[in-house]
């Protein structure tokens, strides 16, 4: 895990076996103090939102990340981004180590990472024109200018299904599909390497989300771009992804090729998501066992002891409040499927009698 | 005769802008002990077709006729409505946290709903029934969490915390709106199996508007989808999810991604829904439908059977065995197509293919 340092703008150590991951993270922490209020601010305790996570994501292909509310996913992205510093740990894009660079060195890296974000009516200023929005960053960056930009913007709004004659409209102008075309313009514009895409069609509706998840597919095949993908919906997720990460409290519960861990989850918490996402399919949704898991995620500034899903897990057992389980390749599966779990389900295990007891 | 009987509803909005006609001409029924989910997307007037029953859209224009046991509730007074509303009929919003006050605690909260309706209940008899009724919906310790205040619950539990207080008063109906949105998967999944549960305890009759078919497979017993104001679909559920007629309905359940197709590409619906202002003529679907004839251009269709068995009802021109996902269907909706699309709907039907179509070809639709 820990190869010698590779100095920013240096050729990488061959690390990987697969060779060719555009983004590592190593071990990232990301703490957040908590400070009392009141004149001498002492810090009481941290947030605890990014804990030891390590991934990596080969180029041209999508990470899937997955989790609830507070389980760190929107952090991990933002690290992984530049926008925000880490605790510690390693962000390795492109064979270069960005972790906490300056924001100077930081900025021939930014036109490589682009973020897409949830909401496509806060993300985009409402008093600004979208050929404006749009060509920010040519301006940012100092690419281009003038009738320049304005023919580069124009081609993007065509790229991404967008009338390139409503280059002088405001946001408010647009549905809201079309906003997130607008943000998917915006973050091709510097033709970047890695798109991270945070919640980008939740706020849609169905219909039109398949519209933009179609978009995202077309752009990857043909500009060989790499997503980091957070969703909350599970089918959208299998649906984009070639690997997936599942999160829970800042940690990585289970990761792997999608197939295996959709088909035969090994995480308690995986096998519990996946049996409460609702199938659009009234016998599938009548036959199956729901897992309801018990009580609420616990607060990331006091997570449980040893595993820390322990407290609502099905399976748990004294072990599990005291160790924390590592993450590894369990046996039966392939070897980059990884769970992090004393007591893996089995195939064929019915969690659902366990699991179903009064809510506590 | 239904709890609920909703015949012909008209709602629409004088705004600077023009008229917004939010809900045009919507029928329906809700029996006790059932669930009618009711499907639609943002702007589809779901929400405000069932805050006009409970005299929630103040300004409207309103029509049509709403008895609920008898009563019309569309021509009751603030006061006679205030009776039914929370006591008989009562309401879970989406988001439990704008609909908590945060300066009062939960328990009085609900003991004050309790007492306001009932004011030979005692102050101590309230609290007591708040205790028993978070209780009920699973809060853990609830004669201690019943003194805490709405921001020292979770998501989870505020939304508990609103359906104790929507069962405070033994409702006949509930109505709830989008309650699981805003909430986790794993918890989602809580609230859903809570509600089934109170709803076969106490055989309510329940109305669930949603924007996600998961839930409405789920949860459902009659389903109505809505689009621009009307029902396009009604239907037992099975009969929406595997006989869908309406090719709204059709393009919604195609446009979900599935496990079948995971990674290939998805069939969405082309454009987006109308403004509610300026409506598109004749059937309001017919710039997104891939199978638009020219009589769909100036007529619009109302809800007529589809089956046999008398139940299930679509709001569309294609002929009524035009029914489900399957080949035959499909084959049947094409020559009709061939038939009944002249030049006018021909059209119609490429400028949705430019909208569909990449810029470098590959179809989106």
């Amino acid at each position: 895990m820990s190869e010698p340092q590779a100095g920013a703008g240096t050729a990488s150590t061959p690390a990987d076996a697969a060779g060719d991951d555009l983004v590592r993270v190593e071990n990232m922490v990301k703490y957040f103090p908590v400070r009392t209020g009141g004149l001498v601010r002492r810090t009481v305790g941290h947030v605890q939102a990014v804990d030891d996570v390590s991934l990596s994501i080969p180029r041209g292909k999508t990470l899937g990340l997955v989790g609830e509310t507070g389980s760190g996913k929107s952090t991990l992205a933002r690290c992984v981004a530049g926008l925000i510093p880490v605790t510690s740990g390693r962000v390795i894009f492109d064979g270069r180590d960005i972790t906490n660079l300056s924001r100077g060195a930081m900025r021939p890296v930014r036109r490589e990472v682009q973020m897409i974000f949830q909401d496509p009516y806060s993300s985009l200023n409402p008093r600004r024109r979208v050929g404006a929005i749009i060509g920010d960053p040519f301006a940012i960056h100092k690419t281009s200018t003038g009738g320049e930009r304005k023919r580069q913007v124009q081609e993007l709004m065509e790229r991404v299904g967008l009338n390139p004659e409503h280059y002088n409209r405001f946001p408010a102008e647009f549905s809201g599909g079309q906003r997130q075309r607008i943000g998917v313009a915006r973050a091709l514009a510097l033709k970047p390497k890695l798109i991270i895409c945070d919640e980008p069609v939740s706020a849609l509706d169905v219909s039109i989300q398949a519209q933009v998840l179609n978009l995202l597919a077309d752009l990857q095949r043909d500009y060989n771009l790499t997503y980091l993908f957070i969703a909350h919906d599970l089918e959208v997720v299998r649906h984009v992804s070639d690997s997936v990460a599942v999160m829970y409290l800042g940690r990585i519960g289970e990761s792997g090729p999608r197939d295996p861990v959709y088909r035969s989850p090994r995480h308690p918490y995986t096998a519990a998501l996946l049996s409460a996402a609702p199938a659009a399919d009234p016998d599938t949704a009548a036959a199956r066992q729901r897992i309801i898991l018990t009580g609420d995620v616990p607060s990331p500034i006091d997570p449980p002891s040893g595993c820390r899903f322990h407290p609502r897990c099905p399976k748990a057992e004294a072990v599990c409040g005291q160790q924390e389980p590592p993450l590894e390749a369990k046996a039966g599966d392939v070897a980059t499927h990884l769970t992090a779990c004393h007591f893996p389900v089995r195939a064929g295990e019915n969690l659902a009698v366990a699991g179903r007891s009064e809510p506590t | 005769m239904s709890l609920l009987e909703v015949t012909d509803l008209t709602v629409s909005f004088p705004t600077a802008d023009g008229v917004v006609r939010a809900v045009r001409g919507v029928s329906f029924g809700v029996e006790a002990g059932r669930t009618l989910g009711i499907v639609g997307e943002s702007g589809s007037g779901k929400t405000v077709l069932t805050q006009t029953l409970l005299g929630l859209t103040p300004g409207a224009e309103i029509g049509g006729r709403a008895l609920f046991d008898g009563t019309d509730l569309l021509q009751l007074n603030d006061t006679q409505m205030r009776d039914i509303r929370g006591a008989r009929i009562a309401v879970i919003f989406q988001d439990p946290l704008t609909s908590l006050h945060p300066l009062y605690k939960v328990g009085w909260q609900i003991s004050e709903m309790i007492q306001a309706h009932d004011k030979s209940v005692s102050k101590q008899q309230a609290h007591a029934r708040a205790v028993e009724l978070l209780g009920h919906v699973g809060i853990p310790r609830p004669e201690r969490r019943v003194d805490d205040y709405p921001h020292q619950f979770s998501g989870g539990m505020r939304q508990r915390a609103m359906i104790a207080m929507a069962l405070a008063l033994s409702p006949q109906m509930i109505i709830a709106d989008e309650p699981t949105t805003a909430l986790d998967a794993t918890v989602q999944a809580q609230i859903i199996d809570l509600l089934l549960r109170l709803q076969q305890e106490s055989n309510t009759a329940l109305i669930m508007i949603t924007h996600d078919l998961g839930v409405v497979a789920d949860i459902a017993d009659e389903v109505m989808v809505m689009y621009a104001g009307r029902a396009a679909e009604k239907a037992p559920k099975r009969d929406v999810f595997y006989t869908p007629h309406h090719p709204y309905t059709k393009g919604l359940l195609e446009s979900i991604p599935s496990s079948s197709a995971a990674g290939g590409r998805l069939k969405p619906i082309p454009g987006s829904p109308p403004s509610l202002i300026n409506l598109p003529s004749g059937c309001k679907f017919h710039p997104r439908c891939g199978y638009v004839l020219d009589r769909c251009l100036t007529e619009e269709p109302s809800l007529r059977l589809v089956s046999e068995d008398g139940f299930h009802t679509s709001a569309c021109w294609l002929p009524l065995q035009a029914a489900g996902l399957g080949e035959q269907a499909e084959e049947l909706r094409a020559e009709t197509v061939r038939e009944g699309r002249g030049e006018a709907a021909e059209q119609v039907y490429e400028a949705e293919i430019a909208e569909a179509v990449g810029p470098e070809g590959s179809v989106a639709g």
